[in-house]
């Protein structure tokens, strides 16, 4: 194991906090009473099975989708309700599901779309470099157009292009869907790294026992409920998250 | 139809999109009076398998057979004809429509009597005459309406007093758990063969959901062939006769709830495979 | 062949002019999915600015173009805030149609500011010509060509290279990724209806100095060329639109040299036809594309009707039937036999766009087709008025369904710019093809109305007579709403994936319902030509159809009475205010703007 975390508690001082929050689709109620923390400095998983709601908390901390009630609090600022690019100005960055990578335009084009609301030219030619050294496959394919790069490289990207906007947290929406084996391991190693050079990192994940392995918290997350939260260290062991995916049979 | 052919059989199906292959040379075999479910992560290529098999997408490859006959490719509305009912993933009603309206376009191809069938060169004048039967109404006509009504609000019995109450109602009106069972209400009166059922309770509360099971229970007594693909593994479970998992695009497991259920592809699948078995310090050389 | 290599370079010319408003309305479906039918406006309002600044003000070339890009610049930001911000979260269409309404406005002010008449836009310019090889180029030539290749590459400097460009390219590519680098899309939106409208309105600058000629009516044709070419070269497509605006010009200019002028636009409305059947993602699209999320294309706002019963609607009937034995007064009589030929044409719009949500943007087609028919059917070959308007509703749903039936497959933006194209080809067709159709002089002479060889020669019997055949064709049209059909043509309208599935084949119905509302059209047509006696390729133009659309919407989309309603007020009112004809279509232009924004289920409600 190279990164596994300590299992110290939740800090006081929480970086991001969502309070209370109750997401509508229409009719459909997405989130009931949803709240939780991502400590300074964390990895933080939000596991859960299919249609439990994982990708709309993401959607709600970026501003995305408005909840119905509730709050969501940046270093210590409310942030709930406010439009996707005043929450991204203020430090969040984010690699969406699915990548979402403008398809059309080059490797350098998109990490450079990552520093979009930064105007130190020179910082942002200085962190490329920076991450062009954390991922160095994608120094190759600077010029090649995004859409053309395999999942695992694209993933790449989306990491990259993230750090390009020097957030203090970054949310990553499901990193390793749809990758290979291997690439799901690099993937993980990366985001592990990322949080060693002082990036929070909130993760919404279904690859749960990998998750657990490089996250210092995590919360499961069932059909709108928080239904387990706790140190990713002693949730690794617990079968309860097995029963939150398959059903357990003694399940209630 | 032989004792060996199966109901319905998919050989080989796969679609890919731009690199991607969401559905890889999957097979899959229904008995008559089976009850399947397909189950897997997101993104297993579940509702693409679902698309190909209702006509709604194209497979680049494969076969798809029902009682013998080969429907690749075949329109929705001609599976339709055929007796192969479906409902969707996030409940597709026609919103300004009643409730009863909704039942009753679900009964569309068994209305006979306003759709003369008449051979070619005479069946261009079908819609001309759809028309005139529609504007005379005949008795023929309206025995025809009469009767499929009163099989509607015997379907509609179902489900006790959630819907009864609401005939007149438009269905955007109603609740999403309401909105689902008036979907599967319209998938029964098309009097199916085959149904299929794309993630009926999705975004229902347990007690909904388990009502739902319970209806669902029901036409599988009834002897109706079903196909299920569901999110909620205990009703899967509970249900089915046999569960089939994918994952990315493939078939991982085909079994008995209780075999797939401890099959260790099905809980990598689900939960991510742990990499114990990998060398150490492997992270990319980078970062200092 | 010296003239070839002029058409040629006439063909790029024109190419150019097109290309200036193509990439305009390519930039902006990019960023906003939006089809901006307003965009002629502001190549006539170039124009116009020109005009002012040269005439008025004399000022040197380079200033008007400064003037011009200023004056379209802000006109851009002016349409994206009034017709596109506040739509954001409504259907898909509802923006169109809200350009459509402002495009209304826009042009009637040019109009009642600088008089319809055509005008002059002189430039030194235009007489200093160049020999090329056995052919001549002209100085504008070589302007337009100067302006049409500097945009094009300022333009691929901007996009590529600056901070703002790239902010429109990821949004175009994809707008919630784009918000998530922080990039204000709506700041994206006003930045890229600004440059649109900066180079439309330099594009009307440029085609007013070249033929040196500007008038209002320029706006309806330029929005039209710049679709094509945009539509060809495949909708958001920004080198694309450059392209099919070359192939447009070329297109035409052979077209004109092969066939005389008056076919230019048919060659143009006909390569849109077959490119958005053939080829909807445009000419240069290769890729087998994702299944598009499924969208109904309609504009339907769940809604309660107000529920009018049976015995107070015959009531109300009967009163009208009553009417003019109590008020013989024959303005008011003229006004509302007005008012119920267009709600023929309202019920037959309701059908088609409300119960089965195609919005058709090229209704008036139907009435040209049902009005020659019944004139030439009564006046060439000698049958009874009342016989040949009966077939004239049959000749409009059979050439009307036929014509359209290839673009049944299109859906939303598609088909509605599918119905505007065939549209106009029906009346280029009647403009063109004058062994039949007596070409541009029109036909006159045409027999009065008359039933059974009684004619009705009072305006009492006339309006007897409209209002007969309204109350007949909306019974009707309740009856089949009430059967089966209703339902089957709604559930395709709510949700057409779902009703497919169900057994409801679509091209089917579409087809019975087309044809049963062309019905009723080409019977309002075909009366129409009877009340006028004269009629030509321009009686039934395309504002008669925004004007149905706008009828149909301020009733209620599907709803039968409502489509009556929205006739009378639509038609009626303004007779009874007076008010005075360059002022009317301002007003539909502001209901239709006013409709879709605050009220889109109509007065009477969607049904």
């Amino acid at each position: 194991m190279t990164s596994a975390p300590s299992t110290a508690p939740q800090p006081a001082e929480p970086l991001l906090a969502l309070e209370g929050i109750n997401t509508f689709y229409g009719p459909v109620q997405v989130h009931f009473d949803l709240s939780l923390k991502v400590g300074r400095g964390h990895i933080v998983c939000l596991l859960g099975g299919n249609a439990s709601g994982k990708s709309t908390t993401m959607k709600i901390i970026l501003g995305l989708v408005k909840p119905a009630s509730g709050s969501v609090h940046f270093a210590g600022q409310p942030i709930t309700g406010l439009p996707t690019p005043q929450i991204v100005r203020r430090g969040v960055g984010s690699v969406p599901e699915a990548r979402r990578l403008f398809g059309e335009m080059s490797v350098r084009e998109n990490l450079l779309m990552g520093a979009f609301t930064r105007k130190d030219q020179r910082a942002v030619a200085q962190d490329l470099d920076r991450v062009l050294g954390l991922f160095p496959k994608l120094a190759e394919r600077l010029t090649q157009r995004a859409g053309t790069l395999s999942g695992g490289e694209q993933q790449m990207v989306a990491m990259a292009r993230a750090l390009m906007g020097r957030p203090s947290m970054i949310c990553m929406d499901e990193p390793t869907m749809g990758l290979s084996p291997l690439w799901v391991d690099r993937v993980l190693d990366l985001i592990a790294t990322i949080n060693r050079e002082g990036v929070t990192v909130f993760m919404v994940e279904q690859n749960a026992s990998l998750a657990l392995e490089i996250a210092h918290h995590a919360y499961v997350l069932q059909t709108g409920r928080i239904v387990l939260d706790g140190p990713a260290a002693t949730l690794r062991t617990d079968p309860r998250i097995r029963d939150a995916y398959l059903g357990g049979q003694d399940a209630g | 139809m032989s004792a060996n052919t199966s109901f319905l059989e998919v050989r080989g199906l796969t679609r890919r999109f731009g690199g991607l292959t969401a559905v890889n040379n999957v097979d899959l075999d229904l008995a008559e009076g089976e009850f399947l479910s397909i189950i897997g992560p997101n993104g297993a290529g579940k509702t693409t398998l679902f698309n190909l098999m209702t006509g709604h997408d194209d497979p680049d490859g494969g076969t798809v057979t029902f009682m013998g006959r080969d429907i690749t490719r075949l329109s929705p509305e001609r599976l339709a004809a055929l007796g192969i009912a479906r409902t969707f993933q996030h409940g597709r009603v026609f919103a300004n429509l009643s409730v009863m309206d909704n039942v009753l376009v679900g009964a569309h191809v068994r209305f006979k009597a306003v759709r003369p069938a008449w051979p070619f060169p005479l069946n261009l004048l079908g819609p001309v005459a759809e028309v005139a039967l529609a504007l005379i109404r005949p008795p023929s006509v309206v025995a025809e309406e009469q009767r499929m009504r009163e099989e509607a609000l015997k379907i509609l019995s179902r489900f006790g007093d959630r819907l009864l109450p609401r005939l007149d109602n438009p269905t955007y009106s109603l609740s999403y758990a309401n909105r689902r069972r008036v979907e599967i209400g319209r998938a029964l009166a098309l009097g199916p063969k085959l149904l299929l059922l794309d993630e009926p309770t999705a975004g229902m509360n347990q007690t909904e959901t388990a009502e739902m099971q319970a209806l669902i229970g029901d036409l599988k007594k009834s002897g109706l062939t079903i196909l299920l693909i569901e999110h909620k593994l205990d009703m899967v479970m509970q249900l089915s006769d046999r569960v089939v998992v994918m994952d990315n695009g493939t078939v991982i497991a085909n079994g008995k709830p209780a075999e797939v259920r401890n099959d260790p592809a099905v809980i990598e699948a689900y939960l991510g495979h742990r990499r114990a078995d990998r060398p150490e310090a492997s992270v990319p050389e980078a970062a200092q | 062949m010296s003239s070839w290599i002029d058409y040629t370079i006439n063909g790029i010319i024109i190419g150019n002019i097109y290309a200036l408003l193509a990439v305009g309305l390519a930039l902006i479906f990019g960023v906003s999915r939006l089809i901006n039918f307003a965009h002629g406006s502001v190549y006539v309002v170039g124009a116009y600015a020109g005009f002012v600044a040269v005439t008025q003000l004399g000022t040197p070339l380079p200033l008007t173009i400064v003037i011009v890009v200023a004056v379209g610049a802000l006109l851009g930001l002016g349409i994206e805030r009034f017709g596109l911000r506040p739509l954001q979260g409504y259907a898909h269409i509802a923006p169109l149609l809200a350009t459509i309404g402002l495009s209304f406005v826009l042009d009637q002010l040019v109009q009642l500011t600088f008089s319809p008449d055509p005008r002059a836009l002189p430039s030194e310019l235009l007489e200093r010509r160049f020999q090329v090889g056995s052919g001549t180029i002209g100085a504008l030539d070589i302007l337009i060509a100067a302006v049409g290749i500097g945009s094009a590459a300022l333009l691929y400097y901007f996009l590529r290279f600056t901070r703002l460009g790239w902010a429109i390219r990821a949004t175009a590519q994809d707008r919630d990724a784009a918000q998530q680098m922080g990039v204000d899309v709506n700041a994206v939106n006003r930045a890229v209806f600004a440059i649109a409208s900066a180079l439309g309105a330099v594009s009307g600058l440029l085609v007013g100095m070249y033929y040196n000629y500007i008038d209002p009516a320029m706006s309806f044709q330029a929005t039209l060329k710049g679709v094509v070419a945009q539509v060809v070269g495949g909708v958001g497509n920004v080198p694309g639109a450059i392209a099919g605006s070359m192939l447009l010009g070329i297109v035409e200019s052979y077209g004109i040299a092969l066939f005389g002028t008056s076919y230019r636009n048919l060659f143009a409305f006909i390569l849109l036809v077959l490119v958005l059947v053939l080829r909807p993602n445009g000419l240069f699209a290769s890729r087998r594309q994702t299944p598009p999320e499924p969208m109904t294309g309609t504009f339907i706002a769940p809604s309660k009707p107000i529920q009018i019963s049976y015995p107070v609607l015959i009531g109300i009937a009967v009163v009208m039937a009553l009417l003019p034995l109590v008020l013989p007064n024959p303005y008011v009589l003229q006004t509302l036999t007005n008012a119920w030929l267009y709600g023929l044409l309202g019920l037959s719009l309701t059908l088609i766009a409300g119960t089965v949500g195609l919005i058709s943007l090229g209704h008036a087609a139907l009435l040209a087709i049902g009005g020659y028919a019944s004139a030439l059917l009564s006046l060439d070959l000698g049958m009874p008025v009342g016989a040949s308007i009966l077939l004239a509703g049959v000749i409009a749903a059979a050439i009307g369904t036929i014509l359209v039936f290839p673009s049944f497959r299109l859906r939303g933006h598609y088909f509605s710019i599918a119905t505007l194209a065939i549209g106009e080809i029906v009346s280029l067709v009647i403009l063109n093809w004058e062994s039949v159709t007596r070409g541009p002089i029109g036909v006159a002479g045409i027999p009065p109305l008359s039933i059974f060889g009684f004619e009705l020669d009072t305006d009492r019997s006339i309006y007897w007579f409209a209002l007969a055949v309204l109350v007949i064709l909306a019974a009707l049209q309740f009856r089949l709403l009430g059967s089966h059909l209703g339902r089957t043509l709604r559930a395709m309208r709510d949700d057409d994936i779902a009703a497919r599935s169900y057994g409801i084949g679509l091209d089917r119905y579409k087809a019975l319902a087309f044809s049963v509302g062309s019905f009723a059209a080409g019977v309002s047509g075909g009366i129409t030509s009877h009340l006028y006696s004269y009629i030509n390729h321009e009686t039934f133009n395309s504002q008669l159809s925004i004007l149905a659309l706008t009828i149909v919407i301020l009733g209620g989309m599907g709803n039968v009475t409502g489509a009556i309603l929205g006739s009378v007020l639509l038609v009626g009112l303004p007779e009874v205010f007076r008010v005075a004809a360059e002022y009317r279509v301002l007003i539909y232009g502001l209901v239709l703007l006013l409709l879709v924004r605050f009220r889109p289920q109509g007065l009477l409600g969607t049904i």
